[in-house]
């Protein structure tokens, strides 16, 4: 559905009572009995899986896969896939300039991304009552996994030209891989950007920052935001690289503090985060999240751009019981702050 | 090698990143190569043998390839296993290169569980006396450490190397 997104993500800021955005999708595979083989391999389980977490969670919108093997697998990456993980990618692609010279930039829609976009439009039409965000990894996280993510830490420094070729194609091409999103009918796209989260503050400038803002600058408009997100550990460092991009809203994983990013970042720029997916949702009790987001929102709720999230993709075999303590917990906590007014 | 232990400390204060760390472990290896004929020609030998890998069903190995290279750094030999490294590997390679420690690095929750694996496949094996399980990651803590009877476990590459060292020379 065509939304004003920048007139939405305001209304979020601008809401006393907010809603949380997590990232929530894999988790589906339970409600629906079905593997996560089977659900990266067909769209319709795709699609129906969104809807079905939008109908049991109220959450401020709706949130697709965080499959960071699709991208990589299209450029010719070997993928490792389990019943119960999120599948993910082995070996490298690219070793050497040459090989970068050579890569192809593959076609939107070959390999698993046709499914991919054809969920999502499939989800777009099933949920009307809130936004829906496709999800895709950041150029630098891409990059790494063409050439491996050890090596391309080496080549930064040894053969920096290599690694700026194979960011300049894999950026050209997520690009075009957006725009089918965007034609689809999401009404964002997360862009999960971790590899970068390692690097120093300059050297994300250089390697990662500009090549994301190029792409929420062909992407980015009143009808479509671009989210950020990186769980990396070094984020609070380079937030002024990071905000430079220019994303709608930031999201941001369980290695820093909410609070260091939030008095760092201007007011009305939103920031998400950080409930720790694998140690609670995944690993903890209704319990343990319940105190986990209290004290989240004790901490962060007085900053008016702060919306909860998880400080990642939730694992799909995380507990619902916990996920859904997450949203309830989450609501208590803005009611009473509304009845004490 | 003092060297190392300055990258090590600014490392941790956050005052520079893995691949700051990795650059300048990968100089210290190197440098470290052009001198062992040379030291080995007056009679020091590498003082230690090491496995390392990231367990079965993880394929995260940044980390691990910090804790290596600095391992190698301080002379130690080390035989790098890879990813999604299934538990008889560890036990095989210890046994038929005759290694004194094996590392282990798991970085999912979901994989931990494989650690207590190895350490009974070890156990099974009859090489657990002699041969030291040492074990990281980001979620991995010293009491799972102490809960799955692995010997040691460290928060960061540099201590992983000090504590490698200090293992070779007791056993
Ligand atoms: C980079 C990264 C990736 C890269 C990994 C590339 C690679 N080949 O390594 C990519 C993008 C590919 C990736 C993929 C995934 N990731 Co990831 N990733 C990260 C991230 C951002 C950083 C990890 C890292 O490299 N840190 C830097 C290194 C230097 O630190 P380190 O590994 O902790 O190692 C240090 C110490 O722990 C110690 N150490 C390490 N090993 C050892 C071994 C021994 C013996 C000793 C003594 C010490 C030691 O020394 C090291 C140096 O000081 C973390 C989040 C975070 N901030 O930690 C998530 C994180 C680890 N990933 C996570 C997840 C869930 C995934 C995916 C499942 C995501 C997905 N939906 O696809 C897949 C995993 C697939 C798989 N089966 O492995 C979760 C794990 C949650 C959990 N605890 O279970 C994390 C914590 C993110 C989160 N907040 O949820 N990831």
């Amino acid at each position: 559905m065509n939304r004003n997104m920048k007139k939405w993500l305001e209304e979020l800021r601008q809401s006393k009572t907010k809603k949380p955005l997590p990232v929530l999708s894999f988790p589906a595979v339970q409600l629906m009995g079905i593997s996560v083989p089977e659900l990266i391999s067909d769209s319709d389980l795709q699609a129906e899986g969104m809807k079905r977490i939008t109908d049991r969670v109220n959450s401020a919108a709706s949130v697709s896969l965080m499959d960071l093997s699709v991208e990589a697998e299209c450029f010719g990456a070997n993928i490792v896939i389990s019943d119960n993980e999120v599948p993910t990618v082995k070996g490298a692609v690219v070793t050497s300039f040459e090989e970068a010279e050579a890569l192809e930039i593959p076609a939107v829609g070959t390999c698993r991304t046709g499914i991919y976009i054809d969920g999502i439009r499939k989800a777009v039409e099933k949920i009307s009552d809130r936004p829906v965000f496709a999800g895709m990894i950041g150029p630098y996280s891409l990059a790494g996994r063409l050439l491996e993510v050890t090596e391309i830490m080496f080549l930064c420094y040894d053969e920096p030209e290599t690694v700026q070729l194979v960011l300049n194609k894999v950026t050209e091409f997520l690009i075009a891989y957006g725009k089918a999103y965007k034609e689809a009918g999401a009404n964002g796209i997360l862009i999960a950007e971790p590899l970068a989260g390692l690097l120093s503050p300059s050297m994300m400038d250089v390697f990662s920052s500009p090549y994301v803002k190029r792409i929420v600058d062909a992407l980015q408009d009143e009808n479509f935001l671009v989210l950020y997100h990186n769980c990396g550990n070094n984020t609070v460092q380079s937030l002024d690289s990071i905000l430079s991009i220019g994303a709608a809203a930031y999201h941001f994983g369980n290695a820093v503090s909410m609070k260091d990013v939030l008095n760092r970042v201007p007011e009305n720029t939103v920031v998400m985060g950080n409930i720790d997916p694998a140690g609670e949702l995944r690993h903890g009790t209704p319990d343990s999240v319940r105190t986990a987001v209290r004290k989240l929102l004790e901490e962060c709720s007085g900053y008016s751009n702060f919306v909860i999230s998880s400080g990642c993709d939730i694992p799909p075999m995380s507990k619902w019981e916990n996920i859904d303590a997450f949203f309830d917990e989450t609501a208590k906590f803005y009611q009473e702050g509304v009845l004490k007014q | 090698m003092a060297g190392m232990n300055v990258v090590g400390v600014k490392f941790k204060n956050n005052e520079i990143f893995v691949p700051e760390v990795l650059v300048a472990a990968r100089a210290m290896n190197q440098g470290a190569a052009l001198l062992k004929p040379l030291l080995a020609a007056e009679g020091a030998k590498a003082s230690g043998r090491v496995c390392i890998g990231t367990v079965k069903g993880d394929l995260h190995d940044i980390g691990k390839n910090l804790v290596k290279m600095m391992i190698e750094g301080k002379g130690l030999e080390v035989i790098d296993l890879g990813t999604d490294v299934p538990p008889e590997k560890f036990i095989s390679t210890a046994i038929e290169q005759n290694c004194q420690i094996i590392g282990l690095s798991a970085l999912l929750t979901t994989t931990m569980p494989v650690m207590r694996e190895v350490v009974e496949a070890a156990k099974a094996a009859g090489i657990r006396d002699h041969v030291k399980i040492m074990i990281g990651g980001a979620p991995v803590t010293q009491a799972f450490c102490d809960e799955i009877g692995a010997d040691v476990y460290t928060p960061d590459a540099p201590s992983a190397a000090e504590k490698a060292v200090e293992l070779c020379r007791q056993l």
